[in-house]
This record gives C-alpha cells, structure tokens and sequence, in this order.
C-alpha cells in the first residue's frame, strides 16, 4: 500500500521512493537525502538575485538519481547539514 | 448546552472582536495601523488565557494572554472595574516596546469574568532611533519607555500623571496619544458588547459556552494532529545583521496528538537587537499555526494545550535581558514564523488529506523602513513605509502564490496608497509594482514581490531621513516546498545623485535608470536628500514542486505579464520560445537536459 509522504515521495514495500518514477531511495521511516542526486546552485546566480546576495550560500536541490525530478530543495551554507525530514510508517 | 445557544455565544464573540478592531482602525490616525493593518484585539477568560483570538499579526494572541497574567501577578487584589493597564516590556510578554499592550478587565456584577486586549505599534516610543525600530541600541535600556505593568486608567479614571509622563518620552506625543486613545476605545467597546452579551445570557450561561469553545479548540486541535502523520521536518532561517550571520533551526515533532517546536540549535543572541524573547517566540510559531491547522478551528487556549515549545535561553530566539530586541518582529520573530510555517507545510504535505492545505513559505523578510523628519507642512512626521505589510504568497500545492499577497502571520496585512505615503512624507514615488523573477520557480510559482523608489520632494529640510532594518538582504528566506525554489532576495540601495546635478532624470522607471552611484544598505540611519533616491525591492513567496514540471504556457504567460524573465523561463523552467511561441521540441530537449544535468552532479557524498 502507497503511503504519500511529501509531494514528490511515497512509502512503499517498505522503501522511501520517488513519486515520479518509483525509483526506491531508503528504507521507510528514515532520512532519504543521501541517496538522492545532489547540485548545488549559488542564490547569486538565480534569475531575481539581489545586488546584495551572500556569496556563500546556495540553494541545494536534491533530485531522483534515476529520473532526474526534484524532490526536495534547501537554502543552506556549505558547513551547515542537511535538514532532515523524517516521517514514520 | 445547547447548540443553538451555543453558536450564537460564539459568533458573538467574533462579532466582539471585529467591532472592536473597526473601532481601533476608526480611531486611530496611524498608517501602520489603519493601513497596515499592525494591530490586533482578542478577548481572554478571566485568568488571562486566551478565549477568542482576534485578526491582526497573530504572534500577539499568545503574548497578550501573557501580559494578562502578567497584570493578574502583578496587581492581584488591585484589579477594579473600568481600569485599564499598559504593558510594553518585552522580557515580561511584549514583542518590542513600540508594540504597546493595552488590557482591560471585564467586570460583570462586580466579579471579574474577562478581558480584552488589543495593541497598535505607536508612533514613537523613544527609543534611540525614531519609530521604536532601533538598530542602534545595544540593550532594551536604549529601546524606550518599557513597562512591566501600568494601572493608565483607575476605575475609569485616565490617570494624567502617568499620560503626560508617557507621551513626555516619545518623539510624537499627539500620534502616541492617537494610538493610546484608540486602544482605550478599542477596549471600551469590546467590554460594552461582552457585558450585553452576559446580560443577556448570562455569567453561568456565557461561561460554560466559553469553556465548551475552548475543549472544543483542543478537541478539534487533537483530532487533526491524529489524523497527520507522525514524524519531524526541520527547517532553517538565516539571517543578516553588518556581516554577521544568525541562524534559527527549527525540528518539530510530531507524536499522536500533540506536536512540539524545538528551536535548539539556534544562533547565540546577537548584540544586535533582532533577538527575541521567549513569549515573542512562543507567539511566533503560533502566527502560521493558527491560520494552517487551526482554519476551522477557534483560536483560543484550547488550541494551545497541545503545543510544547522548547527555545534554549541564551539563543536569538530566547535571549536574556537586556539584549536589545526592538526589530525582533521583522528579526528573530519572523524566523520562527517561516520555520514554523515551512515546516508545518512538509507535514501538511505528507498527508494525502491535507496536501491542499500545504504551503510554500510566504513574505519571509520584512523591512521596516520608518521615515522621520519635517514633512511639507513643516511638521514632524514619523512612520513606516507600508510596503513591508503588502508580501507575497507562498505557492500551494493546487495553483500559485498570491502576487503582493500579504503574509500567513496577518491575514488582513495590506499597505498604503502611493499618494496616503506623499501626503504624510516629503517624497515622491518613482515606481512601485511587482518584481519580476521574485516569485520562487516551482511547478506552482510563489507569488511575485515588489519593488520601488522614492526620492525626497517638496521638503524643507531638503530631504528627510529614515531607519532601515530587519533580517538583511543576504539571504533567501521565503522556502520553497517539495523542490519549489525560495523566492527572492530583499534589496535595499541608495541611490546617490550625480554631485554636478547634470543627467538627473526625474521619473526613473527602473532601478538601473536612476542616474548616481548605487550603495547597497540594510541596516542604521540613511538620509535622503536632494536628488538621491530610495530602491527597495522585496521578496516573492517560496513555489512548490519541480520548476521542470510547470506547463509550458504558464511559463509563457508569465514572461508576458513580467512575472518572469526571459532568462528564467530558458535556464530554470526549460521552456524554449520561438517567434514568441513555444517550440514544443525544443522545450523537451531542454528539459531533459537540465534534468540530466541534475544527475552529472551524482549521489551526495
């Protein structure tokens, strides 16, 4: 059975996967951003940048490592981790 | 009870609060206020805990129930019918000390059965800098008038010692008097209706009708929580004061019915004054509660008992005084506003049956810009730019953000008219509308921002000055959801005019066509003088979903109505145009390829 657990990932056969294309990423009821495709953007580089943006910080976007779709995005420093987003089944 | 009775007691104390409300906009002469809309009223039980939470910015309906038990502590036996009390202190339950808390009792055959509370930000509180926002102090000693606790009226009586004393520390005594004497009529008429509503009905009845509304909060409040996943969502706010940079982390957890904020983690409290206290924090992450679970839902105590909050003392979000906190509002307190809100929408949006109700991250960055000095008709005026109120929606799960869409703490935020602002101010705009690019790509787009200028005009002091603050213009604030991207940045910049005063275009219609030199500022005491001009750009709401997933002739669309550029409707939503229509083949290729790209960088390491 299909547990929803964000807009881009549902639960299941015991496995966190990617709504788009099924790909399965982690065990249910554990964190899933290690095993998702990582790039990183610089926020001074998107469209509709300031002329005062911090150098440092980028704008994380994890996507599906099989199908490319994104599933999660965090603005973050580079020292800082991953946020962590666990729902339990 | 019966239910009939029953739901009339608790439309009437919604009808209590908004005429209350009406009655604070019709009195009061303030734009931040009447037009702004920075304000609020809510009617407490009477030992001060919350029984119908007002509009307004909703961060005070918890805080004013704190000032009520402050009173309660404070004055005990002393409480008698007709007084009145003001509280300010922000270490005892205000935000800052310019939003001042006016709270009355509410006797009823000489026994005391409620309150109401309301408060507006005054004109001035005399803080070191004009406007209460004061990014020069470096303690609340340096913030203003602060009070604990003031009996202003006895038994109906306006104590004058203490009016004159007060408007005798402020900048713009007539204006503060304004903004006292409307939360007095505020409080009167709220205490009129609530003791026609008890005559009518009641004590017994009106009580038991007003402890029913309460388990019912609670009740409701437990059910939804039970019906959302269990689990915990984290999420970060940065922030930005002169190059020093703050965080607020936030993990909530949810467990049954019962959800709890836990803010460890957070930055140490800063020197400067964008801290907050702990009553300021607890109000701040119920500001989005309320309105994203609470929709059906009374806001009152009932709504409360579930929620636990753990704010470490020492952090930006729970400093000790005397750390300075009069730009809290626009600083540290709506941190824990977007961090709540976001991660209330990751829960939200890991259930199948309130998906709908998830939502990307609003207007995350206020500014507070408070102009001051001599207007055209040679009077002191201080007050805020309104702007900061007019926000951005967060994307939704089903459709876009709202463009200039308010903001989740105030659900009746709004600013003023061009011309409300060049009657108050000796300054002209050059433009205001919304942002292009300012909405956070998503396959539903946050709404858009805005951006203006203004120069000095008609001035007899040449110009006028202003405070500038707030959480900076590094730093992206307004989260995305589920792959959405944040909105924009904030940007303030100074325009500084040409010294030989050749090449001065009066009517600039964009940032880059204002003749001078640009310095980019964000934070103290800027004049704006002779030719130079004011740009202030603010930020769109947070989008939702893939930005690759968004239809194509939204993405067109958007480029025709200058939502977005050229440029992002290429490089983040992948959509080829040619000869101004969509070239389908293209557009595929292109967006496999950027999904590609996204795969080049591989698995984290």
């Amino acid at each position: 059975m299909k547990q929803r657990i964000s807009e881009t990932l549902f639960v299941e056969g015991g496995k966190i996967r990617c709504a788009s294309c099924a790909h399965p990423l982690a065990p249910a009821g554990t964190g899933w951003k290690q095993a998702a495709a990582l790039s990183t953007v610089p926020v001074a580089a998107l469209p509709g940048t300031g002329s005062n943006v911090e150098p440092r910080v980028v704008l994380r976007r994890f996507a599906c490592p099989q199908c490319g779709n994104l599933l999660d995005t965090e603005t973050a420093l580079p020292e800082d981790p991953f946020l962590e987003d666990v729902v339990a089944v | 009870m019966d239910p009939i009775t029953f739901s009339i007691i608790r439309h009437r104390l919604f009808r209590v609060v908004e005429e209350a409300v009406i009655t604070l906009k019709h009195v009061s002469g303030s734009a931040i206020t009447n037009e702004g809309h920075d304000l609020m009223v809510s009617l407490y039980q009477a030992d001060g805990s919350l029984l119908m939470g007002g509009v307004g910015f909703l961060h005070h309906l918890t805080s004013a129930a704190e000032a009520c038990k402050a009173i309660i502590r404070r004055f005990g036996g002393q409480i008698a019918e007709g007084d009145m009390f003001l509280l300010n202190d922000p270490y005892t339950a205000a935000l800052h000390t310019s939003d001042i808390y006016l709270v009355s009792p509410i006797h009823h055959g000489g026994k005391l059965v409620a309150w109401s509370a309301c408060f507006v930000h005054v004109s001035d509180i005399g803080a070191m800098n004009p406007g209460g926002f004061a990014p020069d102090a470096q303690d609340i000693f340096t913030e203003g008038f602060s009070s604990p606790g003031i009996k202003i009226i006895d038994r109906g009586e306006l104590q004058q010692d203490l009016w004159d004393t007060i408007l005798n520390m402020v900048r713009s005594p007539e204006m503060v008097a304004l903004d006292l004497r409307s939360m007095i009529a505020c409080n009167n008429v709220a205490r009129e209706r609530m003791l026609a509503l008890i005559d009518k009905y009641g004590t017994k009845t009106v009580d038991e009708a007003c402890a029913a509304l309460i388990d019912q909060s609670e009740v409701k409040l437990r059910e939804r929580l039970r019906e959302l996943p269990n689990g915990h969502w984290q999420s970060r706010q940065y922030l930005e004061v002169k190059g020093e940079i703050y965080k607020v982390l936030l993990t909530m957890t949810k467990h049954d019915d019962t959800l709890t904020f836990d803010f460890t983690g957070s930055s140490p409290q800063s020197k400067y004054s964008v801290n907050c206290s702990k009553w300021a924090s607890l109000g701040g992450l119920f500001a989005p509660l309320f309105p994203l679970l609470c929709y059906d839902i009374v806001w009152n105590e009932g709504a409360i008992r579930p929620i636990e909050m753990i704010a470490p003392e020492g952090t930006i979000v729970n400093c000790t005084r005397p750390a300075p906190v009069s730009v809290a509002t626009v600083g540290a307190i709506q941190s824990v506003n977007n961090a709540a809100c976001s991660a209330i929408g990751k829960m939200l949006a890991a259930s199948d049956k309130y998906a709908d109700e998830a939502t990307a991250v609003w207007h995350a960055n206020h500014f507070a810009i408070f102009m001051f000095g001599n207007n055209q008709r040679g009077r002191l005026a201080i007050g805020i730019l309104t702007e900061t109120f007019a926000g951005a929606g967060g994307a939704r799960t089903f459709g876009d953000g709202v463009d200039i869409g308010g903001e989740i703490p105030n659900p009746i935020s709004r600013m003023a008219n061009v011309e409300t602002i060049e009657a108050q101010f000796p300054i002209r705009y050059l433009f205001r509308r919304k942002l292009t690019d300012s909405g956070g790509p998503g396959k539903f787009r946050g709404g858009a921002g805005g951006e203006m200028a203004i120069v000095a005009h008609d001035a007899p002091d040449g110009g006028i000055h202003y405070v500038l603050s707030g959480k900076g213009p590094r730093f992206p604030q307004s989260d995305g959801l589920c792959g959405g991207y944040p909105g924009s940045v904030n940007d303030y910049v100074w325009v500084h005019a040409p010294q030989d005063g050749h090449n001065t275009d009066r009517f600039a219609q964009t940032l880059n066509a204002i003749p001078g030199e640009d310095e980019p500022i964000s934070w103290g005491v800027f004049p704006l003088m002779g030719d130079d001009a004011l740009y202030v750009r603010w930020n769109g709401g947070g989008g939702i979903g893939d930005p690759l997933d968004r239809a194509s002739e939204k993405v067109m669309a958007d480029v025709t109505t200058g939502h977005i550029s050229k440029a992002a409707a290429s490089e983040v939503y992948g959509v080829v145009e040619s000869a101004g229509t969509i070239d389908q083949s293209a557009t595929d290729a292109k967006r496999s390829e950027l999904r590609r790209a996204r795969l080049v960088a591989g698995p984290v390491q």
